[in-house]
């Protein structure tokens, strides 16, 4: 560590025990034992944050993409209704071939919609094609939302970053691996196992 | 439905119209210092400018004009006029650096001073098939600036077809456009599906049905269109090493040449010239394109990362969700500069003032721009090959290698550079013919 940075991780120890001074007895006593265990390390290796493009965060490869949208009267109950009738199970999504996950959380009495996702590269860059080959999907549930345009409106992608909020932090363990590159690498994975199985 | 008939008589004839072969041509800069003179220019460019109407018949020589932002304000659209444009046409293609990656060698802190800083306001470009009449169209050009004061000739780049109808790295190009739907002609053979015309020209529907929003008032923004216009200097040096360094006769290096673009420098395409070379085949326009990747779906003809598959990659299995559609472009390759020669090896030859400018059409013309970037040119990922990038027009980093498929074990050759380095670009709006006249009679 260069004198610059040790003086960048002292200033940050400083400010987290400043932070905690108000903090609960059992959160002072875990910070004081955290220094002591080494926190300076792990503030030492704090990456610089990463945009997705106009909004969200990104690590590496993947970018988060997390909103909270107020629904339509009566969109709660269709989007409950819906998810259920699909038992949790998104196979469709395979299609996209960009997402690492989705969540669907229902808030406030079924009034609003939490969303999260993680995903390869800016998901700008692909909503037209949502548009002409998944037009259908996107609408059947995301009609539900106050105010949705419709997948093929010119507003779609203002509309989006209207309800999008950027993580304040988010942890991924693999950021250089899309899912196309997973996918190859499960492929790869499973040739070599066959072929040591023939060999051996 | 038939699809609606596009308004050919108010489109301006570059949109549509072929390159001749031979090509000649310039594309020229102005500057407007006085708004007033500005329009002056206009109103007497207008009856100059060709419509596409019958644009599959051969012209002898045309021009076309087209405006950037900053000529817009300097022609002093009002504000909710040129609120009305695209963000990205608004900040300019030096400012969507991140978007486009334009960065390291193509950053635009590196490109020639013309470029990037709002100084370009009116592009006009003019074809022909011949030397005299190109000259002949151009010196009319700048006729039209005579006894104006306040519009100024900032550059004039010529063009033109290098002997055997070949570009700036010895292939021929311009092969394959994309086809358009409701413009009076069947596509080739191997175009695919005519694309709505909305995708290239405003005021149509698009692929989703919906027409994409105009700038206004309706008169500027009806059949015009965006351009991207990308100059690219060619490091011939370093083709020609790289080719050396993993071609030992001249076969094996046209081999490894094929093998980067998909063609072979004749315009034969791999996927059915997969051997060896066929010039007639490149020839013929019936037939050079005429053909998809059903039959190659382990790109063991054309490999995927070649520069055409990339750019139009068909029928190809892509690992994203992707409409090929909706992210073609209309091009206008013009070559520039010395001609290409496959024994210039030294670096020198890589700094000769020699290389392709292109014109690049569509509706969406920048955020197709930045798609192609993002996901077709400078990755990978999109069609299983990681962190590869398009061999011929990507930015290279320090190791970057070109993967071959072949049986039994694919092939990777090493010390691919960046060939074609950027040297600036601009977008400009290219008005309809009524929008033209508009802005030539606009009262401020």
């Amino acid at each position: 560590m260069t004198t610059q940075e040790q003086i960048q991780v002292e200033e940050k120890l400083r400010k987290v025990q400043e932070l905690y001074a108000d903090a609960p007895e059992i959160g002072r006593v875990a910070l004081k034992k955290g220094v002591e265990e080494g926190l300076a390390r792990e503030l030492a290796a704090a990456m610089q944050r990463e945009s997705a493009g106009r909004i969200g965060a990104r690590q590496g490869k993947v970018s988060e993409l997390t909103a909270i949208i107020p629904l339509e009267p009566g969109g709660g109950k269709r989007i409950r209704g819906l998810l259920d009738l699909l038992g949790g199970n998104f196979k469709g999504a395979d299609i996209v071939g960009t997402l690492h996950d989705m969540r669907f959380v229902l808030l406030e009495n079924d009034t609003k919609l939490l969303f999260c996702t993680a995903y390869d590269g800016e998901w700008d860059t692909y909503i037209d094609d949502f548009a002409t080959k998944i037009p259908t999907s996107m609408d059947i549930l995301f009609c539900n939302c106050a105010g949705w345009p419709g997948i093929s409106s010119p507003k779609i992608k203002d509309w989006i970053v209207s309800h999008q909020l950027t993580a304040d932090a988010w942890y991924v363990a693999s950021p250089n691996l899309t899912v196309a590159e997973t996918k190859r690498l499960e492929k790869i994975g499973a040739a070599v196992d066959e072929f040591l199985d023939k060999i051996g | 439905m038939s699809p609606p008939k596009v308004e050919l008589h108010e489109i301006q004839a570059t949109v549509l119209r072929l390159r001749p072969a031979p090509y000649y041509g310039s594309h020229v800069l102005f500057r407007v210092d006085d708004a007033k003179a500005g329009h002056e220019f206009l109103r007497r460019l207008a009856p100059h400018v060709d419509s596409a109407a019958n644009w599959w018949k051969p012209a002898d020589a045309w021009i076309s004009v087209a405006i950037s932002y900053a000529g817009f304000k300097a022609l002093g659209l009002p504000a909710e006029s040129l609120q009305s444009f695209p963000e990205a046409f608004r900040v300019g293609m030096a400012a969507r650096a991140r978007e486009l990656r334009d960065e390291g060698v193509n950053d635009p802190k590196n490109w020639e001073p013309l470029f990037g800083n709002g100084e370009a306001h009116i592009g006009l470009n003019a074809f022909s098939d011949s030397m005299e009449k190109w000259q002949r169209i151009v010196e009319m050009a700048r006729e039209q600036l005579r006894d104006l004061h306040g519009v100024r000739v900032l550059a004039v780049q010529d063009f033109g077809m290098q002997p055997g109808d070949r570009n700036s790295l010895g292939y021929k190009d311009g092969i394959d456009q994309p086809a358009m739907e409701g413009v009076g002609v069947d596509p080739l053979p191997g175009q695919g599906n005519p694309i709505k015309a909305g995708e290239f020209i405003l005021g149509y529907p698009g692929e989703t049905g919906v027409p994409l929003p105009m700038p206004q008032p309706d008169i500027l923004g009806r059949n015009g269109t965006y351009v991207g216009f990308r100059k690219y200097q060619s490091r011939v040096g370093a083709f020609n090493r790289f080719l050396h360094a993993n071609g030992k006769t001249e076969d094996e290096r046209e081999f490894v040449a094929a093998k980067l673009v998909g063609r072979w420098r004749s315009g034969a395409p791999l996927t059915l010239a997969p051997d060896a070379d066929d010039p007639a085949l490149g020839a013929d326009p019936h037939r050079n394109n005429d053909f998809n990747y059903a039959g190659d779906t382990h790109g063991r003809r054309a490999p995927f990362g070649c520069h055409i598959r990339r750019m139009n990659p068909r029928d190809t299995q892509l690992t994203r969700l992707t409409d090929v559609n909706i992210h073609r472009l209309i091009r206008r390759g013009t070559t520039y500069g010395k001609p290409y020669d496959p024994n210039e090896l030294s670096e020198d030859a890589d700094n000769v003032e020699r290389g392709a400018i292109f014109l690049f059409i569509s509706a969406k013309a920048m955020a197709t721009m930045e798609f192609l970037q993002q996901e077709w040119i400078d990755e990978g990922n999109f069609i299983g090959l990681g962190e590869e990038r398009d061999p011929i027009i990507g930015r290279q980093e320090e190791g970057a290698y070109f993967t071959i498929p072949k049986e039994p074990v694919r092939r990777r050759v090493h010390g691919i550079e960046t060939f074609n380095v950027l040297r600036g670009g601009e977008y400009f709006f290219m008005p309809s013919l009524s929008a033209l006249r508009w802005l030539g009679e606009f009262q401020m």
